[in-house]
């Protein structure tokens, strides 16, 4: 197996078909009324809000706009209004400030220098808000992690990855890229370096250390099973550095799990209690 | 026996864990099959119950013959129609030993069964933590000629169906629930096993999806030159009815003899290497 970019090319229309049938699929056992997204404004809630939309319908999909003055940019707010209009999805913002706040003070031992503790705070905040909207309306909520950042573990338990759904779970950062551009997404979102939005500046790639057309190609070896000297060879680049992201893979597995409990009885929750995943 | 027959490639999504219902649709199937004129109806692996249980298995197997083949057989008397689907099998013997099983069931009732040789377990495939491997290949004396019976994955192994081409078999019914991601993998193995045993092969999967698996449908009917002779829709529902001419058999096998030509000796030589390996 060559490790070259052309490796992760798939048949979009297909991949289009299959992640569209899945949600709706998902959505039609699961007798709900609609969908919730997060909507960013970024590339993977454009994508997945857009999904939803061609899977069930936009009058059935809501993207839920949650900024906050820290990082508020007009341009992803543009951009969310941006693809709802054009897919014809609904859209409705609600400023968290005030509630970030109030958690905030209400944190004896809070430490607003410690960036990652506060930014998962604005994750999971999103999170409870997005999931208010799925209880009271009967919706369900479609994450839209993708593969890139999960295996790396770069996300907040509990927080954005907290779904009903994740459609673009089985696809890296790049197909992402490909999967939006072939259903429509406007290139201005495609093109925008990702970001998580907990601070202001963060900047995905930044902060992993590496760009995600070479990150996609070591985590394609490391999914097929090649071995980090073979991956480093043919990627051209020091093994140090697939050995660092196969450990922030490795030890990053418990944001992936459920919970982990001591094996006491017969058949334990999460281990093997083996049930169908039954949506309805 | 008759020298041609009509099958039905009967691609059908199933509810998970839900028998009455499935055979509901079973039942539905065969009855419009049967007004297309098709004489045997092929459901997918596991189409009694779905594919995807999990540890709902140990309620949902039942004993063949029993309660679900007594259903089955009735509904094959009534339509004077040969049917196979599949269902977790629990061994008469024991409580909780299961096999994946076809069942063959004819207009005079029981006709016989195939428990699954291979079992995946790998990538999304966990059969071998809930199946016992069966240890017999089959091929049925029908009114309809010699039907063979394989499950799915056992047609990655040539020696399933050449095995079931020696018992007699000249039509070898694979049913199979094979995700999307599998796909090339059947579509060029079906037509090998087809062509290189000289006999015909309906392989029938499923569609629908079960926990995030998405089965492709694409079941067909090939002939033993290898050329595929009905075709079902891939990812959608579809019945589609096929016609098998035995008499297609003899200058097949006459022109490419793969059967004259085995060479037993090499198999000794397999088995040596395969325990070594």
């Amino acid at each position: 197996m060559k490790l070259i970019p052309s490796v992760l090319d798939l048949d979009w229309s297909e991949i289009d078909t299959r992640v569209t049938r899945f949600i709706k699929d998902y959505f039609d056992k699961s007798k709900t009324k609609g969908i919730v997204v997060s909507l960013s404004g970024g590339i993977d809630s454009c994508t997945v809000a857009v999904l939803s939309a061609l899977a069930i319908g936009g009058d059935k999909v809501v993207g839920l706009m949650l900024p906050e003055k820290e990082t508020y940019n007009a341009q992803d707010v543009k951009h969310a209004r941006l693809v709802a209009e054009k897919f014809g999805f609904k859209t409705e913002m609600i400023d968290i400030t005030s509630t970030l706040e109030a958690f905030y003070k209400s944190i004896p031992i809070f430490d607003p220098s410690d960036g990652i503790c506060k930014g998962n705070i604005k994750a999971r905040t999103r999170m409870i808000y997005v999931y208010y909207y799925a209880n009271r309306f009967k919706m369900l909520v479609c994450g839209s992690s993708d593969k890139s950042e999960t295996m790396m573990g770069y996300f907040t338990k509990w927080g954005d990855i907290a779904a009903d759904i994740s459609p673009i779970m089985d696809l890296y950062k790049t197909q992402v890229r490909k999967l939006a551009h072939h259903i429509g997404v406007p290139k201005e979102i495609i093109a925008k370096p990702s970001s998580p939005t907990l601070w202001p500046g963060q900047l995905a790639e930044k902060e992993l250390g590496i760009k995600y057309e070479q990150l996609d190609l070591i985590l394609y070896g490391i999914e097929h099973f090649l071995k980090t000297e073979e991956i480093a060879k043919q990627l051209n680049v020091e093994k140090e550095l697939i050995d660092k992201l196969k450990h922030r893979w490795l030890s990053t597995e418990h944001k992936r799990r459920t919970l982990l409990t001591a094996k006491i009885e017969y058949r334990t929750v999460g281990a093997d209690f083996r049930l169908t995943r039954n949506p309805y | 026996m008759k020298e041609k027959i009509k099958l039905a490639l009967a691609q059908i999504s199933c509810k998970q864990a839900n028998k009455t219902e499935n055979i509901k649709k079973i039942e539905k199937i065969v009855t419009k099959a049967k007004s297309q004129a098709a004489e045997l109806v092929i459901f997918p692996e596991l189409s009694l119950t779905g594919y995807v249980v999990r540890d709902q298995i140990y309620e949902l197997a039942e004993t063949i013959p029993g309660p679900s083949t007594n259903i089955l057989e009735n509904i094959a008397r009534k339509t004077k129609t040969h049917i196979v689907f599949g269902m977790p099998e629990v061994s008469e013997k024991t409580h909780a030993t299961l096999y994946n099983t076809a069942v063959l069931v004819g207009p005079k009732g029981f006709i016989g069964k195939y428990r699954k040789m291979y079992l995946p377990t790998h990538s999304v495939f966990e059969e071998k933590r809930y199946f016992r491997p069966g240890y017999q290949t089959v091929a049925f004396d029908t009114e309809l000629g010699k039907i063979g019976l394989i499950i799915c994955y056992d047609i990655f192994f040539p020696e399933v169906s050449r095995l079931t081409r020696l018992e007699g078999a000249q039509l070898i019914v694979c049913i199979s629930a094979s995700p999307a991601v599998r796909r090339m993998f059947f579509e060029t193995l079906t037509v090998a096993r087809a062509m290189e045993n000289a006999a015909f092969l309906a392989y029938v999967n499923l569609v629908g999806i079960e926990d995030g698996l998405q089965f492709w449908g694409g079941s067909r009917l090939i002939g033993p030159q290898g050329k595929i002779l009905a075709k079902a829709k891939y990812d959608e529902e579809d019945l589609v009815i096929g016609e098998v001419d035995y008499a297609d058999i003899r200058p097949v096998e006459a022109f490419v003899p793969t059967l004259k030509d085995i060479r037993p000796e090499l198999f000794d030589k397999l088995k040596e290497s395969a325990e070594k390996l």
